[in-house]
């Protein structure tokens, strides 16, 4: 609710005027059904042409007016909603980029599909009670006042009547409404089913069975046809009842109302006027029956946006980000606990050192181990991990995101050029001219082998690419992340498994380059792939948690009997071995 | 990229046409039945306007009461008839919408390959999600909408028209301006609010793929990257939307002004009529009425013809998937032997120049080779050609001496199955996962294939083959899906199977589970493997090198290892240690 109220508040001025107009606008429908009773009574029934003529006129004059308010209430409304609607995009645009690795593990991504897709539209669809809801109100007393002139007894009946055939109405329609979203939840499985099928075409493709899915296919469908049948016998019986209860309602009106005419005690021309003010009167009630409803839901999505905005960052331990708007940089001088230059990084729990401006292979028998290093080598938990002596809990965390980077194998490609992917910012370097850019963008995919990627795609770098790449093949996938890790430079790079979806040919290529591209900066590999990690300058064996055995590839390879079994095989030979050995052998 | 067509306007027309013969009756009763409530409707004005004209005579109570209690009466009729005029129509809208949805998959399921793939999936998925239920919103929804409100407008023009011809004109005249705004604004709206709805569309992906890829935010500092992106989207969502709001401007605030219009002729035409008494005042008053009540539904009309535009073009797209020619059946269903022959193979991809230069080479049955590369040197390509995705541009592939591509399409995919990295688990239970290769196998036949390749995890499951899988059920993990997958080639049982690189895409720990459930497929099967760790390699029969298109060694792994080529030179760096003949245990 202070969401919501904090959404008003931010623009007092429009919604000011969205009440005020609202309010003309929604007066102003009832002027129509007057100024018929006055050209009925005054003109035709008094047959004077002049009178007729005044009255007609002013009929047209009102239209316009009424169009002009009707319009410019849409137009206040639509800027008072998307408004709050850009305001409440800005600041979940700002959570979600700034809270950090938290947010896969504590909100859905759905989550944030959900509030990006409705709950900002729909606590935005609440302001709306602030223009029509106002008018609503206002409308409904005045029409009030002018039945209370024709007949107090009639201006009682309608009074009382109409939000009463709204409150039978009303909950009748959402009954409509339930049942209606049973269809669609159906309808939608049956489209995600179609969807199944077109993501699936390859595979059918490959090993058959169209025809069946095609008989499956349908059969759902006939299922969903008999839903809609069902829902169709009762939705149409509902829409009957809720045009015949109105009409009913204004049956009794008239008819009160005509016998009054007999007797004298209304004229014509308020016979017809009363029939034209239940009709109007529909309409604020109607309103203020959606404004209760559109509370209700626009209180609950207003909850859930601010369930995410109290989301906090991780305890990564010691000093945490410096607020929001702080500007990251690498070298100011307060930030005195971190090492100048570069210097040797430690982690007690393993026993890892790696040694500043080398090309350091850890080869572990665990992948979750592994996984478990990058993380603590990389703040993303505390830990009790050193960095030229100062542990790493005790460094201002933005240092240390601008000075390690841990490229993990499954990093997120966010849709963009290939060229904004591969170089997000580039104002980030000293270099800033766009040749300088497009240099080392090439030298990195070099060293990535990541070059035949941008040949093959239709407009080179200046490509858009959907988010996760999904156009590319695996392979591609992963030389493209490890482009933009080079690109990032970071003086510590962690790399985790930057291979492992390329072919042998390939990754000698990135074994001989990428130790150029890093010659003299600190750099971590994650791997058990021979071809990475005889490039190293030092290898260790991580093995049940421990650093077993450091030394070169090639030692380790005759002196440490687990690391010739861990690496010597990225697969299992034994299982190879003997597929082959049961084929069918010459 | 080549898109999937649209249909044509006379296509579109004529599929309509189509339609609404095949329903030819249900369209008649329910337009009849609306006809007929719309008539019950009417009555209530002009029964107030006799209530008006005898009061004015002086009547009594009583003639008031029945006048009233018809009113209520027609009031009850018109809902009755409604009603089942409404379920008519709704069956009717439902009934097309199913046969247009199954039409649908089944063109999909019947296009060829290669024709999705060059089009992007993207294009089909849309079509078959938002086009196809943009159909179904407009079939079930719009159109019954559009007619009941085109039934009731002829009638009340048509009541005008009976009261006084001049009356009726006098309505009439009012209506120009209305129809010049709505032809302005339909010329407009649609593409408009297609861009807002993409517009939007965007931010919330912006919003989600943020969400997903906060840890890479935070890793490589893209927070203010990401903040500028979204902004930047925010601020086309704004645009988008005023220049709707715009549009919406000029056209509701003309045609709100025109309601009135037709109402002030009518009752400054009936001042002059009823100056010569050539009506009565109840008539003046009825015709007043009708044309206020005439409001409400052209309101309706206007507000839905735009969305009703949206499902014509809609149908289009939907229809265009009907006129891509589906995958020809095949010449011949017959072939002998399991031998695999390319002669002279050259392939170029559409507009491209040739990626495969003459590729020769025979596959015996029931011998394992791999074929490695650097990327882009055709693998893939050449492991299409094999399976018959693709025809070769010049030469031939032949099994048993017959073309691939002139298989009967079933009966090729029973013989050779292509296994790719992509995997696909179907949203289904795991039975139909799995019955679709192989739709005699048995219960049996299926749980120990799947304990074939090694899908331990299936144990675990709690209805067992019943077990509903993918969206909102249960989620297998990348190794599990390829089971899944390899699973379904047990059951198919191909006498070759083509693997291209089939489990690059996963993490090491998964591929070494996968692997080793792939060996158990591989059992008795002629394999060609499209190798991207070299053990692949050395562990097959043959293995085939192939750069830039073509084949530059071909021979045993010993053979070519000793000849000292390119895989002699990959096959030692990757081994790099002292004794490259010293086999790692």
């Amino acid at each position: 609710m202070r969401y919501l109220w904090w959404l008003v508040r931010r623009q007092p001025w429009r919604v000011l005027r969205g009440s005020l107009i609202g309010t003309a606008w929604m007066v102003g429908l009832s002027l129509r059904p007057y100024l018929i009773a006055r050209a009925v009574d005054d003109g035709l029934r008094g047959r004077d042409t002049r009178a007729l003529a005044l009255w007609v006129g002013a009929i047209v004059v009102a239209g316009a007016g009424l169009s002009y308010l009707g319009i410019m209430r849409h137009r206040t409304m639509t800027f008072i909603r998307e408004d709050a609607k850009a305001r409440s995009a800005a600041v979940v645009l700002r959570q979600v980029s700034r809270v950090g690795a938290v947010l896969p593990r504590r909100a859905a991504a759905g989550e944030v599909a959900t509030i990006g897709g409705s709950d900002i539209d729909w606590s935005a669809q609440v302001l709306t009670l602030t223009g029509p809801g106002v008018g609503a109100v206002v409308a409904y007393a005045i029409i009030a006042v002018l039945l209370w002139s024709i007949s107090p007894m009639l201006a009682l009946c309608v009074l009382v009547g109409v939000p009463a055939v709204a409150l039978v109405v009303g909950p009748l329609l959402r009954r409509l409404e339930r049942a209606e979203s049973v269809y669609r939840k159906q309808q939608g499985a049956l489209t995600a089913r179609s969807g199944d099928i077109v993501a699936g075409l390859r595979v059918l493709a490959g090993v058959g069975g169209r025809d069946l899915f095609a008989r499956r296919y349908a059969a759902r469908s006939q299922d969903l046809l008999a839903e809609g049948y069902r829902v169709g016998a009762v939705n149409s019986w509902i829409d009957a009842a809720t045009v015949a209860i109105p009409g009913l309602f204004l049956a009794a009106v008239v008819w009160l109302t005509a016998r009054m005419a007999v007797t004298g005690d209304v004229t014509i021309g308020e016979l017809v006027a009363v029939y034209g003010y239940v009709a109007t009167l529909i309409v604020p009630v109607w309103f203020l029956l959606e404004g209760s409803y559109q509370l209700i839901r626009g209180r609950v999505a207003a909850r859930r946006i601010v369930a995410l905005l109290n989301l906090s960052p991780d305890d990564v331990g010691g000093p945490g980000r410096r607020g929001p708007n702080a500007v990251p940089d690498a070298r100011r001088p307060d930030v005195g606990a971190a090492p100048d230059g570069p210097a040797d990084l430690h982690d007690p729990a393993t026993g890892l050192t790696v040694r500043a401006g080398r090309l350091t292979g850890v080869a572990a028998d665990d992948p979750a181990a592994a996984l478990a290093l990058a993380d603590r080598l990389g703040r993303y938990v505390a830990s009790d991990c050193t960095w030229g002596g100062t542990p790493l809990t005790g460094i201002a965390l933005d240092e240390i995101r601008a000075r390690i980077l841990v490229a993990d194998h499954d990093s997120y490609l966010f849709a963009g050029t290939l060229r904004d992917i591969l170089l997000p910012r580039p104002e980030a370097h000293d270099d800033a001219r766009p040749e300088a850019h497009d240099d080392r963008i090439h030298a990195a995919l070099r060293a990535a082998s990541a070059e035949d990627v941008v040949d093959a795609l239709p407009a080179g770098l200046d490509t858009v690419i959907d988010a996760r790449a999904r156009s590319l093949s695996g392979g591609q996938r992963q030389r493209v992340r490890l482009a933009r890790a080079l690109l990032a430079e970071p003086q510590v790079l962690i790399l985790v498994d930057p291979t492992s979806a390329v072919d042998a040919h390939t990754e000698a290529r990135i074994a001989e380059r990428l130790r150029a591209a890093r010659a003299g900066l600190t750099t971590v590999v994650l791997a058990t792939s021979p071809l990475l990690l005889s490039r190293a300058d030092v290898v260790a064996h991580l093995a049940e948690g421990r650093i077993v055995a450091t030394g070169t590839h090639p030692d380790l390879l005759d002196e440490d009997p687990g690391y010739r079994h861990l690496v010597a095989r990225d697969s299992d030979p034994a299982v190879e071995r003997s597929a082959v050995a049961e084929g069918v052998h010459p | 990229m080549s898109r999937l067509p649209v249909a044509e306007r006379h296509t579109v027309r004529r599929a309509l046409r189509d339609l609404i013969g095949r329903h030819r009756r249900a369209v008649g009763v329910v337009l009849v039945l609306h006809s007929a409530a719309a008539v019950a409707g009417l009555a209530p004005p002009w029964l107030l306007g006799t209530i008006v004209d005898r009061v004015t005579a002086g009547a009594s109570v009583a003639t008031v009461d029945r006048l009233a209690l018809a009113i209520g009466g027609c009031v009850l009729v018109s809902a009755l008839l409604s009603r089942y005029a409404q379920y008519a129509g709704h069956r009717f809208g439902e009934r097309a919408v199913a046969e247009l949805r199954e039409e649908f998959v089944a063109r999909t399921l019947g296009l060829p390959v290669s024709v999705v793939e060059r089009a992007g999936s993207g294009d089909l998925a849309t079509r078959s999600s938002v086009d196809v239920s943009t159909v179904g919103t407009t079939v079930r929804d719009v159109v019954p909408t559009i007619v009941i409100a085109s039934v009731q407008l002829t009638l009340l023009f048509g009541a005008v028209f009976l009261l006084h011809p001049l009356l009726g004109l006098a309505a009439l005249a009012g209506l120009p301006s209305i129809l010049a705004v709505t032809r302005w604004y339909l010329r407009r709206a649609s593409s408009a609010y297609l861009t807002e709805g993409a517009a939007a569309a965007e931010l919330t992906e912006t919003l989600t793929t943020t969400a997903e890829g906060a840890r890479t935010v935070e890793a490589l500092r893209l927070a203010d990257d990401r903040i500028q992106h979204g902004t930047t989207r925010i601020a086309r969502v704004w645009r988008a939307r005023r220049a709707t709001l715009a549009l919406r401007t000029v056209f509701f605030s003309v045609v709100e002004a025109s309601y009135p219009l037709p109402i002030a002729i009518v009752l400054l035409v009936g001042g002059y009529l009823l100056s010569r008494d050539m009506v009565s005042l109840g008539a003046v008053i009825a015709a007043a009425l009708y044309l206020q009540q005439a409001i409400e539904p052209l309101d309706r009309l206007l507000q839905w013809t735009e969305q009703a535009q949206r499902g014509l073009a809609s149908f289009a797209r939907v229809l265009g998937v009907g006129l891509v020619p589906p995958e020809p059946p095949g010449t011949t269903a017959e072939s002998r032997g399991e031998r695999l022959v390319v002669r002279q193979a050259r392939f170029a991809y559409a507009g491209g120049h040739d990626v495969l230069h003459g590729i020769d080479l025979e596959v015996r049955p029931g011998e394992r080779l791999a074929v490695v590369g650097p990327s882009g040197a055709g693998k893939s390509t050449l492991a299409r050609l094999l399976a018959g995705i693709d025809a070769p541009r010049r030469g031939v592939v032949s099994i048993g001496g017959c073309p691939v591509t002139d298989l009967d399409p079933a009966e090729r995919r029973r013989r050779i199955a292509l296994v790719t990295q992509e995997h696909h688990v179907f949203i289904g239970s795991v039975r139909d996962n799995l019955a679709f290769a192989a739709p005699d196998a048995t219960d049996e036949q299926m749980r120990s294939a799947l304990a074939t390749v090694g899908a331990d995890w299936y144990a675990d499951l709690p209805d067992g083959l019943d077990t509903a899988l993918g969206d909102g059920a249960r989620q297998l993990g990348a190794a599990e899906a390829q089971q899944l997958a390899l699973a379904r080639l047990v059951l198919a049982d191909p006498h070759t199977l083509i693997l291209d690189e089939a489990t690059a895409a996963l993490d090491p720990t998964t591929a070494r589970r996968t692997e080793r459930a792939l060996a158990a497929v591989l059992v008795g099967r002629t394999v060609i493997a499209i190798a991207h760790r070299l053990n692949t390699a050395h562990d097959a029969d043959r293995v085939a090198v192939l750069a830039d298109g073509r084949i530059t060694e071909i021979g045993s792994h010993d053979d070519l290892v000793a000849a000292g080529g390119a895989y002699a030179a990959l096959w030692h760096s990757w081994h790099a240690h002292a004794h490259a003949d010293e086999r790692p245990r």
